[in-house]
């Protein structure tokens, strides 16, 4: 069989700037298909904006977010500057099961949430690949760290992630450009911390912004601006815009079609394989299809596992993949919320300049050698940071006149700010359907999310609003608020799994190398893939595991088996 | 409000200041479009003055301009036409007659002028300067009291907090009063306080969480 590629990605951000990239490197000519519009790097309207520019000042229309943005706006980057970075939630509806209070924070556009990521980028360890093993939660991941370390380095270099080495075996180091440096109140929140418990180490987060340029890809170092998420001109932070896309454009053998949605990858039953993807555009309502030698899914872990699931044909009829009947089950999230947020005091003769694009993290120091977590037998973590607060503490306070105007005209009290993120055990109940009873406005199912968190993620919220509380009062903190119970799924915007990696065809969608069981040419490198939630951020993960799926895919092609 | 008013001269003295200043500093006195606004929220000549006023004796002029100066009274018509921080969420007050919106909505404009009117004898913009402000002040001490939030928030409080908006997030208030950076192109970690610095508007971390 003739094929117009050798690779169909579908989706462009994250994952699917990566698979291009790794893809059209390797030789291979690379269909790119985006449902979302095309954005071109630097064209970032209103990246320079100041808020007097602004209709609304920068806070956006109320009317507006309450008829088109009810999730979205719950976004902490989503504001006016960011809106047009976000998915319309009117027309992009999805149905939750009754029970169900997901917030499912989504980027329709070229780079997809590679423009609105936090850009925090951290391995994973064998605690975590080891995690489902362990305690008999979900199914045992078939790759350790030693798998995924040469990965982790490939993929730092290319994106450049600054960070400390810090020797934690939870969060081991990685190719890190300089750190960013704590201010004054982390440095001595993180020394007496440590000097408490040794192993609870606050480190500056690790993101993927630059502290060094890159002038050899058009990459500049950061501003310091912290205003990511309006994109960045100078290329300073990873997305697919600043990174990937130039690199896999640069080969010549990459075809990009944007506001286009597949609607359908096409399987072949006779040689069991996929044999390319059909698309509605968007604009226009034609529709169109293009056949290729591997299929890619990068289209976000819950929408690649609505494409698998809208993709059920005779000879699949529960969805492709899902010989199985796994497909959509075990979705996770991680439990999120503010730890502890404290006044100071003490540090009024320190101050900083610019706009920090990260905050810290504290990894995870439970239920690592031994089982010591309460209640619970995964790992948690922390990221935030200490901030002097601004113009807008004027608002919870008493006063009028000059002297309140005289100040508000300083820096206000340094606060810090721990925020909770607990590992999600993988649940069979927590599962993506399609709804057969409502569809969008393409035409497809609804896709459905049932979801909650059961015990062990509420004890782990409960004991990280402990901990986070105990480590800012014994650095002398006033802890003003707290919280020991988990927001809402999707607040962490690592909504993950869907069609899970493991050993055995018969309860998992993927191989080892997120190839799916019994389908040699069809891979599945974003979110969909993870077979557990670790504690930290993921993207770096998926990354790492979409590069090395690439090579695979390369050399499963020269030896003739895709 | 009849143009025969005793205080209408100290109110165009005070109108004709603000205009004089706003060009001195290069901006309109309005640069909200109030005409944009559906006839229920377009204020009257007198709500308009109030606002104005109200928000310069929050942030006065001092060696930069004021929160009244910077257009912030018809910013707050604005925001509030808008239900900008949460006042187009329905409103409850036991036991008070307030003048609500179809939607169950606080018309915070109406509660304000009778609020101020109430305190002030039946005008409270016919009071000196002096009290004008005493009684402002008092209705905010009252919104913000010593200890933990009441359990029923004053309208005030919104209010205020989009006079401070309006205020910190305009040209005047974002890069005259305060500092305003767009590329601040380095991050200084631990630099010594002076307390003759002055904040940036443009550290959003800080305008976030306060």
């Amino acid at each position: 069989m003739t094929h117009q590629f050798d690779a169909i990605v579908v989706g462009s951000g994250i994952t699917g700037g990566w698979a291009a990239k790794e893809l059209t490197e390797a030789g291979f000519k690379v269909l790119m298909i985006e449902r979302g519009r095309a954005i071109e790097h630097g064209d970032y309207s209103r990246e320079t904006k100041a808020p007097w520019d602004m209709p609304f000042r920068g806070e956006g229309d109320p009317d507006l977010y309450a008829g088109d943005y009810p999730v979205q706006r719950l976004n902490r980057h989503f504001t006016e500057f960011t809106q047009d970075h976000f998915v319309n939630d009117r027309e992009n509806p999805y149905a939750t099961e009754a029970e169900t209070a997901f917030t499912w924070f989504r980027s329709y556009q070229l780079g997809g949430r590679s423009l609105t990521w936090g850009r925090q980028a951290y391995r994973w360890s064998d605690y975590d690949f080891g995690a489902n093993k362990r305690d008999g939660h979900g199914t045992d991941w078939p790759i350790r760290y030693a798998d995924l370390a040469p990965w982790y380095d490939h993929v730092e270099s290319f994106i450049g992630v600054s960070g400390a080495r810090e020797g934690l075996a939870q969060l081991p180091d990685g190719q890190f450009q300089p750190p960013m440096a704590l201010n004054a109140v982390e440095v001595a929140l993180r020394d007496k911390i440590r000097a408490k418990w040794p192993e609870r180490v606050l480190t500056i987060g690790r993101t993927a912004n630059l502290t060094q340029g890159k002038p050899d890809e058009g990459r500049n170092p950061c501003q310091y601006r912290s205003i990511c998420a309006r994109g960045c001109s100078f290329g300073a932070y990873f997305s697919t815009q600043s990174s990937t896309l130039p690199a896999a454009m640069k080969t010549g053998r990459l075809t990009v079609l944007t506001d286009k949605v597949v609607e359908k990858v096409d399987y072949d039953p006779v040689t069991k394989r996929v044999t390319g993807v059909r698309w509605l555009d968007t604009k226009d309502r034609s529709r169109g299809s293009a056949t290729a030698r591997m299929v890619f899914l990068n289209a976000g872990a819950f929408n690649s596992v609505h494409l698998l699931l809208n993709s059920a044909s005779e000879a699949m009829p529960h969805g492709l993949a899902n010989g199985s009947g796994v497909l959509g089950t075990h979705i996770m999230d991680h439990a999120n919320t503010m730890g502890a947020l404290a006044v100071m005091p003490g540090f009024e003769l320190h101050t900083s300049f610019g706009n920090r694009p990260t905050g810290i993290i504290i990894p995870r120091f439970r239920n690592m050698e031994r089982l010591d977590g309460v209640g619970h037998t995964r790992g948690f973590s922390f990221q935030g940071g200490a901030l002097q607060s601004g113009w807008s503490r004027g608002k919870r306070e008493a006063g009028t006149g000059a002297q309140f105007k005289e100040a508000l005209r300083q820096v206000g009290p340094w606060r810090m700010v721990l925020v909770s993120f607990a590992e999600c055990l993988p649940r069979p109940g927590n599962r993506l359907t399609l709804d057969r009873t409502r569809t969008d406005a393409n035409g497809l199912p609804l896709l459905n999310i049932a979801f909650a968190f059961g015990k062990e993620e509420h004890a782990a919220v409960a004991e990280a609003h402990a901990c986070a509380t105990e480590m800012l009062t014994h650095a002398g903190g006033q802890v003003l608020f707290g919280s020991d119970t988990p927001g809402p799924g999707g607040t962490a915007i690592h909504e993950m799994g869907g069609a899970r990696m493991g050993f055995d065809p018969a309860t998992s969608v993927l191989n080892g190398h997120s190839q799916a069981h019994g389908i040699a040419n069809l891979f599945v490198t974003d979110g969909a893939q993870m077979s557990s939630s670790a504690c930290q951020n993921p993207s770096l993960t998926y990354m790492a595991l979409t590069a090395r799926a690439a090579a695979y895919a390369k050399e499963q092609a020269q030896a003739g088996a895709i | 409000m009849a143009d025969h008013d005793p205080s209408l001269w100290k109110r165009r003295d005070v109108l004709g200041g603000a205009a004089l200043f706003a060009l001195a500093v290069g901006l309109p006195v309005a640069a909200i479009r109030l005409t944009d606004l559906s006839p229920d929220d377009r204020p009257t000549p007198r709500l308009r003055r109030m606002l104005r006023e109200v928000s310069q004796l929050v942030i006065p002029r001092s060696d930069t301009p004021g929160a009244g100066d910077a257009g912030v009274g018809d910013f707050l018509i604005f925001a509030l036409a808008h239900g900008m921080e949460g006042t187009g969420e329905p409103f409850s007050h036991p036991g008070t007659d307030l003048p609500l919106r179809a939607n169950g909505s606080l018309r915070h404009t109406h509660w304000l002028e009778t609020e101020l009117d109430r305190r002030g004898n039946g005008d409270w913009l016919a009071l000196s300067p002096t009290r004008r402000a005493e009684m402002l002040a008092a209705l905010d001490h009252q919104a913000f009291p010593d200890g933990p939030p009441p359990a029923v928030l004053s309208p005030w409080r919104a209010i205020k907090g989009l006079i401070l908006t309006g205020y910190y997030t305009s040209q005047i208030g974002g890069a005259q009063e305060l500092r305003y950076a767009l590329i601040p192109g380095r991050y200084d970690a631990d630099l010594p306080f002076s307390s003759h610095d002055r904040a940036w508007s443009s550290d959003w971390t800080a305008v976030d969480f306060g």
